[in-house]
């Protein structure tokens, strides 16, 4: 696999609500198994895996075994290397305006996690 | 009477890079030379790195030790952890864990967080040093480089220097304290 293909796993993974909530969900508790992450949807269990394998393929969610249950966490880094791709071309712009994007994005996410 | 720390749950920041194991891990344990993916440390340690002995990050003119820690786990090329204590703040030591896979074409590596005392500054700085770290290896690794926000960063380090703590002058952190910590 190359670059380029890596990249459209990660968009593909992004462009649906309910796999961006779900890294939303294990950004905010890392290591939850599968069935307490499902009980956060009005959706089945299997469709929530299902999007689950979806992110992983990507590499933004990994999975480790332990016991019987899987414990899940968020891979920033495929994030990033989207961030850098622009970044380098950008970088007089965005180190100008990373500052508050980056407390604004902070501090929506810290405001969604306690409603 | 005291209560034992709370602790975050482990992060992982986990990426592809595509050059040889053997160059990654040499990158990766390099000591007595400027490491970009350390925000420009040098690490240092008392003969080589191996289980049991201490080891500091510091500043190329030596004068300051960021980070300190005993290593805990060296097995090359796959697996090296240390302990890892910011000397500018007041809390516990916490974990790193550096696992590289090999994989067609290069190697899985993850950066693993453990131990990290919740709520600390300690807690806030892996956050943002965990991704850095990763991204910046990479690019070197691949590109003989680091990227360029990690290059602009690195350029601004060295200016501040002056104004480090106290708390991290390197004679407060010799080797015979950090390996009782």
């Amino acid at each position: 696999m190359n670059a380029s293909e890596d990249m459209d796993l990660v968009f593909q993974a992004l462009a649906h609500r309910t796999r961006r909530d779900i890294l939303d969900l294990l950004r905010a508790e890392p290591g939850q198994a599968v069935g307490h992450l499902a009980s956060n949807f009005d959706v089945s269990r299997i469709n929530i895996i299902n999007h689950l394998r979806v992110l992983e393929t990507a590499g933004l969610v990994i999975s480790e075994k332990d016991g019987r249950s899987r414990r899940l966490y968020l891979n920033l880094m495929p994030i990033q290397m989207v961030y850098d791709r622009w970044t380098d071309r950008y970088s007089g712009y965005w180190s100008d305006r990373l500052a508050s994007l980056k407390y604004g994005a902070e501090q929506v996410t810290k405001l969604k996690g306690t409603s | 009477m005291t209560q034992p720390t709370p602790m975050a749950e482990k992060a992982i920041y986990k990426t592809f890079i595509a050059a040889p194991i053997e160059t990654v891990w040499a990158e990766l344990v390099k000591t007595d030379a400027v490491l970009p993916f350390f925000f420009g440390a040098v690490c240092k340690t008392p003969g080589v790195l191996k289980i049991g002995v201490p080891m500091a990050m510091q500043t190329p003119s030596g004068k300051n030790r960021s980070v300190v820690g005993v290593v805990l786990e060296f097995t090359p090329p796959h697996r090296y952890s240390h302990s890892f204590k910011f000397t500018n703040y007041d809390d516990p030591p916490c974990t790193v864990t550096y696992d590289l896979k090999e994989v067609e074409g290069g190697v899985e590596f993850s950066l693993i967080t453990t131990n990290v005392p919740r709520d600390t500054k300690t807690e806030k700085s892996m956050k943002q040093g965990g991704k850095f770290i990763v991204e910046t290896l990479k690019s070197v690794v691949e590109t003989g480089r680091p990227p360029l926000v990690a290059r602009m960063m690195l350029g601004v380090m060295g200016l501040f220097e002056p104004l480090a703590p106290k708390a991290s002058r390197s004679e407060n952190w010799p080797f015979d304290k950090i390996e009782n910590l």
